[in-house]
């Protein structure tokens, strides 16, 4: 037998370990636990907000920590920064390019960032001393697109590219402090745990993976997508993550049981899963899919609860606000609406 | 557009989060006015668009090297034209479908069951369900008829709950109720619909009232404002 093929056996035979032990100790599963919980019941949503400027497709946007900003970033080059309460354009800043695919608000709020096909990840100050918004730093290494960024602090960010890497930089110098390798495929999105200690990514190689910031180990991998994985996030209480793929299926993976507790699915889906954003509380999971549509689904009882701007599907981005008031959809059509 | 083939009533994969830039931007590539992309090259973007089945290997990497070079500053005019275009096609598509002039009265619980299943699945069905004492009622059907008219790709219905068959869940209490569906999903429910309306409701307060859900579809193409190249600017 052949070196590889031998060593390819052996994968495979400690991954059927991995499975047997996650196997042994799953003691019940999530359907049966939550069998007293009461129904949520129908969630249908008004538009509370509309929030207009964009010339083009909105392709991320992402809440302030105070719940009332939140910056979007278009298909038309520029990052807006919206007051969402007025809705008023507080800032409205254009890019190098237009091919901008994230963006992300510092917890500070005095910096936002945004990347895309540039392969960088641009920093602008929003509190500069003169009262114009600039660029702060270019953050430039990875060797792929850029597909998020998330602030660590004003001094702490990281990013998750196509080159299958993602990186913690350090601000203030430009540079890279770690880079964190393991994925066989695309890096599409990350998410950041609420105690900022750890960070989830989810790749094209059908795996998400949680990794320490600090030591730059990869702690677990979730695998179980029958596809690439586009979106992810944590729970609100830190303890596990759901992730959202092309297989046109919601995961839930808790991150102590080290596997999968159930599966957002449903036959009339027949899409992936490009977005998603859990509520304050976790128990409504919004999931936004690639024709547009947003399903609001009960995180325990697995169920479809609702549709978001059910009439035709305009949906290109979402997110739900810290303090778990709103959640603001970016659309094709340029517009953003805020919603609870 | 001259994309690879489309079905009108299908979007080609990939519409949002980074693959969809990545295709937009590939698009934008292949449509661009500007020749200077190399045959090969958009051979190349044709290819990456269309990913073949059995092309497990290159899976899962979503973009090549060769297409990474071809990523430079591009045209602001072609941009704009292209950004227009997008929407335009959007629209277009989702206008797409049958058109209906007025309220349908559906006589039967199976006529109600087949309008919500075997509609185009890109139509909006909104059914009244009313009583004929309830003068709110009354009042909704006239709001419907002239919606009716201003939304010519949303099927509106009405059935009297007597005929539904299930007369004993329509009692006067949750009458009239509104239950909007599309492609078979039950998309909005809303029982007793008037208590959201004053005691005199028009047209237009129905109007707002289902466009704060998101469940009707825009009047007209609002088209893109005249670029305003507002730099920084604060309002």
């Amino acid at each position: 037998m052949g070196e590889m093929e031998q060593l390819r056996k052996e994968a495979e035979s400690l991954k059927d370990q991995i499975n047997a032990a996650r196997k042994a100790v799953q003691d019940t599963t999530l359907q049966e636990a939550a069998a007293g919980v009461a129904v949520v019941g129908r969630v249908q949503m008004k538009t509370r907000k509309t929030l207009r400027g964009h010339l083009a497709k909105i392709y991320a946007m992402h809440w302030a920590t105070d719940s009332k900003l939140c910056v979007s970033a278009s298909q038309d080059g520029k990052l807006i920064v919206w007051d969402s309460v007025t809705t008023n354009k507080v800032n409205a800043i254009p890019l190098k390019s237009s091919w901008v695919m994230t963006c992300a608000y510092a917890p500070s709020g005095n910096l936002v960032a945004c990347g895309g096909l540039d392969n960088m990840c641009s920093i602008y100050n929003l509190k500069g001393k003169d009262g114009n918004v600039k660029v702060m730093r270019e953050l430039a290494a990875h060797t792929g697109y850029l597909s998020c960024c998330r602030f660590i602090s004003d001094t702490e960010i990281i990013t998750s590219s196509g080159d299958c890497t993602c990186i913690l930089w350090d601000i203030e110098t430009g540079t890279q402090k770690t880079v964190y390798a393991g994925h066989q495929g695309d890096c599409m999105s990350l998410a950041v745990s609420p105690d900022f200690n750890f960070f989830i990514s989810g790749a094209c190689d059908f795996t998400s993976k949680l990794w320490d910031i600090r030591e730059g180990t990869c702690r677990q991998t979730f695998p179980g997508h029958e596809s690439d994985v586009n979106a992810i996030g944590f729970f609100p209480n830190g303890n596990a993550v759901i992730t959202g793929s092309d297989d046109t299926t919601c995961k839930l993976f808790d991150l102590r049981a080290d596997q999968e507790l159930i599966t957002y699915q449903d036959s009339s889906v027949m899409c992936g899963v490009t977005s998603l954003a859990p509520s304050l509380s976790g128990r409504l999971i919004l999931a936004g899919y690639d024709d547009f549509n947003v399903n609001i689904w009960d995180a325990l009882k697995a169920e479809r609860v609702g549709v978001l701007a059910g009439h035709d599907n305009r949906v290109s981005c979402i997110g739900v606000s810290a303090d778990g008031m709103a959640c603001c959809t970016g659309s094709w059509d340029s517009f953003l609406k805020i919603w609870n | 557009m001259s994309s690879a083939t489309q079905e009108e009533d299908e979007l080609p994969s990939n519409h949002t989060g980074p693959k969809g830039v990545i295709n937009d931007w590939r698009r934008f590539k292949l449509d661009s006015v500007d020749q200077t992309v190399p045959q090969k090259k958009r051979e190349l973007l044709r290819q990456m668009s269309n990913p073949r089945e059995d092309d497990k290997d290159r899976s899962n990497r979503k973009m090549s090297a060769q297409e990474y070079e071809l990523i430079q500053n591009e045209d602001e005019r072609g941009l704009k034209r292209y950004r227009k275009q997008c929407m335009q096609e959007m629209h277009e598509r989702l206008s797409f479908g049958p058109k209906f002039e007025c309220v349908h009265e559906l006589e039967s619980g199976e006529a109600f069951l087949e309008v919500i299943e075997k509609e185009h699945r890109l139509t909006l069905v909104v059914v009244h369900i009313y009583q004929n004492t309830v003068k709110s009622c009354e009042q909704l059907n006239s709001c419907l008829d002239c919606l009716a008219m201003e939304y010519p790709t949303v099927k509106f219905c009405r059935i009297d709950a007597v005929a539904t068959g299930a007369a004993e869940r329509f009692s006067s209490e949750v009458v009239p109720a509104l239950l909007v569906y599309k492609a078979g999903e039950l998309l909005g429910n809303f029982l007793a619909v008037s208590k959201h309306f004053s005691e005199e409701f028009f047209a237009t307060d129905v109007e707002a009232f289902l466009n704060e859900y998101g469940l009707l579809p825009e009047k007209e193409f609002a088209a893109c404002a005249d670029d305003e190249d507002d730099a920084g600017d604060v309002e």
